[in-house]
């Protein structure tokens, strides 16, 4: 039984987040008031949702806003020091980080809203931020057409980036305009990166080294890619509605006629496809368009299987959430602990506009309720062990508890021997008296 | 009644009430006669949990009276057991008490919530009469814990539970304060954590009362470490009674300072004046109040055991309440903890940064008290290396902005520090961080894990003098290390595994944990880290990992013991480094193998399981695969595919008219139908239509394919057709032919980065070497920018890299589709010159 799975879109129009169950279709809540940016949309830790907002161009803050899942009103609004394009959560939903108009990346603490760290990463607006798969790198494009892999802990530690020549892991600068989308596969230090651009290639890097390994030449281009799970192809969107399918590990027939690597494309006529997701199993892939649909697509069998419509104006966000962790989140299934349940639902405070240089010591890591599965009822009754324990004491009749319950018993023992002493004394005194007076009356009676 | 009288076997209900009523009979004591032999009631309990005597479940097809028997025997059981446990002698009452424990435990449910008041009252008094002996008092708390957690169990017990546990925390209270022999104390702590675990609230009203009196014990230096471990864990319990946030930062807050303020005292003399007061800041913001001392007032009442040396006191103090902090950090509260985490690390800082050595001209410490103080400190290291592992552990990604100083922290540490124990902590702190932080931390511990595992793992003394410059002490070790060495490979002969096994153990017990530590680190730097900047250690490492496997491995595999833990502890790390890509093939790959297909020989072992994991986790990277997504159950019978991904035919356009897809020139899909799962399988099957020679020899067919660069090069091309026959040439004659290309094979830095540019290859120059069969050339076109001159195809070839399959695979591949397209495809010659781009536009 596959795991309950959400669709979440926005778009950037005033359309809201839509929300459908991807498996049944059913449709859920629609959160109310959200324009985002491209990759402004990310469902923090599966526990809410949060998106960048576009502003209009003279306004000189951003706006950041979270909607918990059970609420369609915005519950919490933030509102950072310029406008946020990319917004982006780690797995555990600890840190958000955004990237800037100017080309800095902010990351927040969640649970604290602490601005932890603001750097300049960019030389012009960044447009895609992203995790790698242990969350220890945050890699990010610009639309100076350059795509950088930052290390967490350098960002965070001076003096280790101080010893470094640069501050970034990797910065490839291969593609000569905007970069629209990156994703990033498994493997931790040997995973690939997509990268997609403006200049109508993808590019595919290697973390390990740090250098271009392929570049596909799209028809058209790419706004967005999914990369398949097994990591054999890649899909990637284009500006002219098809769904280009290129390969990774997948032999491509060199005598197609779609260009080198390219193995096929799903199209239906539609505008352009602006962003794409993959279920969880990657059997499923879901496309958001200019038109406004969001189409969910075999990705065996190339057919569509099911058609959400979000709204008139273009989609430019689609997520895919895992249903199960939105569950344990909301406490249902764990009534023993009712405070998980309340800590669960209220949202955290909103982020900070700018860094509070004064308490850099001020940092505060939240340690969140964690549910201990291995508590298992069997290995918590203790008596049998004990009363093994104790029989061996018993037994060997060494410790001094023992001996005092041993000498209980004796004394007890005693108390009754010493009874049947008496017994014995008073039989033996009667027999006696008894052979004494027979002896002597025979001896009477001999002498007589 | 026929039911009950005869018994159809083992399973049969009818043979639990009469199996209880003889347990009953026969060796359950009884009011009258004497409790003789304490141990049957071992053989009572554990016939009752094997055949669930209590548990009054029988299927719903059972007679009737077959279970009203039941039923009338288990109230005979409960019966017995309850006036046991009022008795007035100690062993009945004791007897009694214990199984009272068992059935609260067994019996079933109904029975337990008619009858657990009336238990839990009996129980009761024996807690509260200062009469009965200890061992009941043991047996009490065993089984009143007992009768919690079956209590917890249920669904509407929880007010009823919190009720009864706050009739306890009295009589608890009592024992805890005024006892003076600590036989009864460990149950009594369990029992209370129990509770604190299950009913916390019901504690609320003694918080204090129940913090003073664990923290009196704690300080009075007259427990033992196991006795400590318990309270320490029972005071970390203790904020769940209050049950919020706040309760937990006032307890972690006055540890701390209770912490510093004996460190204080303990290091004076050791550091320097300021990084006292910098720590008492951190911890004490300037303006703030102190919270209430630890445990009240009641440390004042002092009673202090005398007995002891001071510093070994305040040592042994200080170490629990440091167990205490990480207690903090690993149970799980219900609730959300914010802590700020830079104090903690100051801690740590500052306890390992005293080595025992005075510091010049600050203070003037007696030989003697420095003795004392040294003696102790290695115990003070240890706890606090115990509290940086739980704070990486509790914290996991949120340590990150402080993650830089704890590298440098652990960096420092483990270049001075030589004790065994000491380094195997640090080196499980760096494995739990390279797991936790993953890829973004290996690179800054690549270095230290390296340089000091390759020293801790040396076997040969290679690096002698280095050693010897770092670490002086280590000297005799090297020497022992040597003579087990050596007579490892002499004794192999006779009794190798008893030899090597004690040869092994006794002199370097605590050498060969920290070897284990240290293979533990290297294992995980290599499965996150392993290609990362990889060029300048991964030889280094590879090798030595063989080496200490083998060597480990020579006199046998041992069944148990520490010796068996290294030799696991070895093949891991070797698994690790051959699966760990690298830049070439697993240099050592063969020889892993043959260790580990030895290794499973060993039935039934550790040793065993642990190589059969390895053979399995290998086998990938010997028949590399890439399997197609598919789904078998899918209606979509027109989705043929062959042998690779899209390569088939694939015409969807038929199902939905508006779905484009349509690839690939066909290919003969092989017929089998579990054939078209596996790529692997149609490539063999492949080959053997089409080439049987090369199919003959596949290693061969390996080999050569991995062909060095200049190979690819060569820009002459052949027509196809007479490359079959050098094909046959080559594979039949081989062997002098081919020491060329294996040797240059082998050099190749390059085998597995080929494969982004493989699929472009018969697309771009095609060209084969003469005499080198299955060689296809791949050159590699990045998009536009290309192949202009062989130094750059040079250079694309190598940047190329990344896990998209592994080498072999593609090699084999690349020769076999090669064929395969020259069959099947076009037996006409290939275009000379093919550097047309397809893709130019």
């Amino acid at each position: 039984m596959t795991e309950p799975e959400l669709v979440i879109a926005s778009s950037p129009t005033d359309a809201g987040i839509s929300c459908w169950d991807l498996h049944t279709g059913a449709e859920h809540l629609r959160y109310r008031t959200c324009s985002s940016p491209s990759h402004g949309l990310t469902c923090v830790g599966g526990r809410f949702l949060a998106s960048s907002q576009l502003r209009e161009t003279k306004s000189s803050t951003g706006s950041i806003l979270y909607w918990s899942w059970n609420k369609p009103q915005v519950e919490v609004k933030s509102f950072p020091a310029e406008p946020i394009n990319p917004l982006v959560a780690n797995s555990e939903g600890t840190y958000i980080a955004g990237g800037g108009a100017s080309g800095e990346i902010y990351l927040w603490q969640v649970a604290t809203g602490k601005l932890l760290k603001k750097w300049h990463a960019h030389y012009r607006a960044v447009t895609c931020l992203l995790f790698n798969d242990d969350q220890s790198l945050l890699i990010s494009g610009s639309e100076d057409g350059s795509v950088r892999v930052w290390s967490l802990i350098m960002v965070f530690d001076d003096l280790l980036r101080g010893k470094a020549k640069q501050p970034y892991e990797f910065s490839f600068s291969e593609h000569s305009l905007k970069v629209t989308d990156v994703v990033i596969g498994y493997g931790g230090a040997n995973a690939i990166i997509v990268s997609a651009s403006e200049d109508r290639t993808c590019k595919v890097w290697s973390l390990s080294r740090g250098k271009l390994l392929r570049n596909i030449v799209f028809p058209s281009i790419i706004d967005t890619i999914a990369l398949d799970p097994g990591e054999d192809v890649f899909y990637a969107g284009g500006r002219d509605g098809k769904i280009y399918i290129a390969s990774l590990n997948a032999v491509a027939d060199p005598n197609n006629n779609y260009g080198l690597h390219i193995l096929g494309f799903l199209s239906e006529q539609s505008k352009a496809i602006t962003c794409l997701a993959l279920s969880t199993d990657g059997s499923l892939l879901i496309s958001g368009s200019e038109d406004g649909m969001v189409r969910v697509w075999n990705t065996k069998n190339h057919n569509i299987t099911r058609i959400f419509r979000h709204a008139k104006g273009p989609i430019n966000n689609v997520v895919v959430v895992r249903q199960s962790s939105l569950m344990s989140n909301r406490g249902t299934v764990n009534s023993q602990m009712p405070s998980v349940k309340r800590h669960g639902l209220s949202l955290p405070p909103p982020l900070e506009k700018c860094a509070n240089s004064a308490d850099e010591n001020d940092y505060k890591a939240v340690i969140v309720p964690r549910i201990d599965p291995d508590r298992s009822v069997e290995a918590s009754y203790i008596s049998i062990q004990s009363l093994s324990n104790q029989i061996l004491e018993l037994q060997r009749q060494g410790s001094s508890a023992a001996a005092e319950m041993e000498i209980e018993r004796l004394k007890l023992d005693r108390s009754r021997s010493m009874q049947m002493i008496q017994q014995w004394e008073t039989k033996f005194q009667s027999l006696h008296q008894f052979c004494v007076t027979e002896l002597l009356d025979g001896e009477k009676a001999g002498n007589a | 009644m026929a039911a009950s009288d005869t018994i159809e076997n083992m399973y049969d209900v009818a043979l639990k009430p009469r199996l209880l009523r003889s347990l009953l009979k026969e060796y359950v004591p009884d009011l009258k006669h004497q409790f003789r032999n304490p141990s049957v009631l071992s053989y009572v309990v554990s016939a009752i949990k094997t055949h669930q005597l209590l548990s009054e479940s029988a299927p719903p097809e059972s007679y009737e009276k077959l279970i009203e028997n039941w039923t009338a025997a288990v109230d005979c059981w409960i019966n017995r057991v309850v006036a046991l446990a009022s008795s007035d002698t100690p062993d009945k009452c004791w007897a009694g008490i214990c199984l009272l424990g068992v059935t609260s435990q067994e019996c079933s449910r109904e029975r337990f919530i008619a009858s657990y008041a009336a238990w839990f009252n009996k129980l009761l008094v024996h807690l509260q009469s200062p009469a009965d002996s200890h061992f009941v008092k043991v047996a009490t708390c065993a089984s009143l814990s007992d009768l919690f957690t079956r209590l917890s169990g249920l669904p509407n017990a929880k007010k009823d539970g919190i009720a009864l546990s706050t009739k306890l925390i009295q009589p608890l209270l009592k024992q805890l304060n005024e006892d003076k022999f600590d036989a009864s104390w460990e149950e009594t702590i369990f029992l209370l954590c129990r509770i604190l675990d299950i009913f916390p609230s019901s504690i609320q009203r003694h918080y204090d009362g129940v913090e003073d009196a664990i923290v009196l014990r704690l300080m009075s230096g007259k427990c033992n470490p196991s006795m400590l471990k318990k309270l320490g864990y029972c005071l970390s319990l203790l904020p769940k009674s209050r049950g919020d946030e706040d309760g937990w930062v006032l307890m972690m807050q006055k540890i701390m300072l209770s912490i510093n303020i004996q460190l204080n005292d303990a290091f004076q003399g050791l550091e320097k004046e300021t990084i006292r007061t910098e720590a008492m800041r951190l911890l004490l913001p300037p303006g703030k109040d102190p919270p209430p001392p630890l445990g009240g007032q009641s440390l004042s009442r002092g009673t202090v055991d005398n007995t002891m040396r001071p510093e070994h006191l305040q040592i042994s103090r200080i170490s629990t309440l440091i167990l205490c902090c990480c207690e903090l950090f690993t149970n799980s509260y219900p609730f959300q903890v914010a802590i700020h985490v830079l104090p903690l690390i100051a801690l740590a800082k500052r306890v390992l940064m005293v080595d025992g050595s005075s510091s010049p001209g600050i203070a003037y410490m007696t030989t003697m008290k420095q003795e004392f103080f040294c003696s102790e400190l290695p115990v003070l290291h240890s706890h606090i290396l115990d509290l940086l592992t739980s704070i990486v552990k509790g914290l996991g990604s949120q340590l990150l902005p402080h993650v830089g100083s704890i590298i440098r922290l652990l960096t420092n540490y483990i270049e001075t520090s030589t004790l065994p124990e000491l380094r195997i902590k640090v080196y499980a702190i760096m494995k739990v961080l390279l797991l936790s932080l993953g890829v973004g931390i290996s690179t800054h511990l690549t270095d230290v894990i390296v340089n000091n595992s390759l020293m801790d793992l040396d076997e040969r003394g290679t690096s002698f003098v280095a050693q010897q410059k770092i670490h002086p002490e280590t000297t005799t070790k090297t020497s022992h290390k040597k003579r087990k060495h050596a007579s490892t490979s002499s004794s192999l002969e006779e009794q190798p595994d008893k030899d090597v096994f004690e040869v092994g153990m006794s002199p370097n017990m605590a050498s060969l944990s920290v070897k284990i530590a240290a293979l533990e680190a290297l294992e995980a730097l290599l499965a996150v880290g392993g290609s990362r900047r990889s060029e300048s250690w991964r030889v280094n490492v590879d090798h030595l990992l063989l080496d200490v496997t083998r060597n480990a491995s020579k006199g046998g595999w041992a069944k148990d013991g520490i010796w068996r833990d290294y030799q696991i502890a070895a093949l891991q790390a070797l698994l690790a480094s051959l699966l760990s890509p690298g830049r070439t093939r697993p240099p050592h790959l063969s020889q892993g193998l043959e260790l580990f297909r030895r290794g499973t020989r060993e039935i039934g072992t550790k040793v065993a399981e642990c190589c059969a994991h390895a053979i399995l986790a290998l086998e990938v990277l010997i028949h590399p695969r890439a399997l197609p997504l598919l789904d078998l159950e899918s209606t979509d019978n027109n989705y043929e595919v062959g042998n690779k991904w899209f390569s088939g035919n694939v015409h969807i356009s038929n199902h939905a008219a508006n779905n484009t897809f349509q690839i690939g020139t066909s290919r003969k899909a092989p017929d089998e139908p579990d054939s078209y799962k596996d790529d692997l399988y149609a490539d063999w099957m492949r080959n053997g239509e089409d080439l049987d020679i090369v199919a003959a020899d596949p290693g061969k067919d390996t080999d050569t394919s991995n062909q060095p660069p200049e190979t690819l090069r060569d820009p002459s091309s052949e027509k196809l057709p007479s490359f079959d026959t050098t094909a046959v040439k080559v594979s039949e004659s081989s062997k002098l032919e081919q020491v060329a290309p294996i040797t240059a094979a082998k050099k190749s830095p390059m085998d597995r980065d080929e494969i982004m540019v493989e699929s472009q290859l018969s697309l771009k120059t095609s060209k084969h070497s003469e005499d080198l069969l299955p060689s296809k050339s791949n050159v590699v076109s990045l998009g536009s920018e290309n192949i202009a001159d062989d130094a750059s195809i040079k250079e694309v070839v190598e940047a190329s890299d990344a896990g998209f399959a592994s080498p072999l695979m593609m090699t084999l591949d690349r020769g076999k589709e090669l064929m395969h397209e020259s069959d099947n495809e076009s037996m006409e010659s290939i275009p000379d010159i093919v550097d047309v781009e397809p893709d130019s536009d």
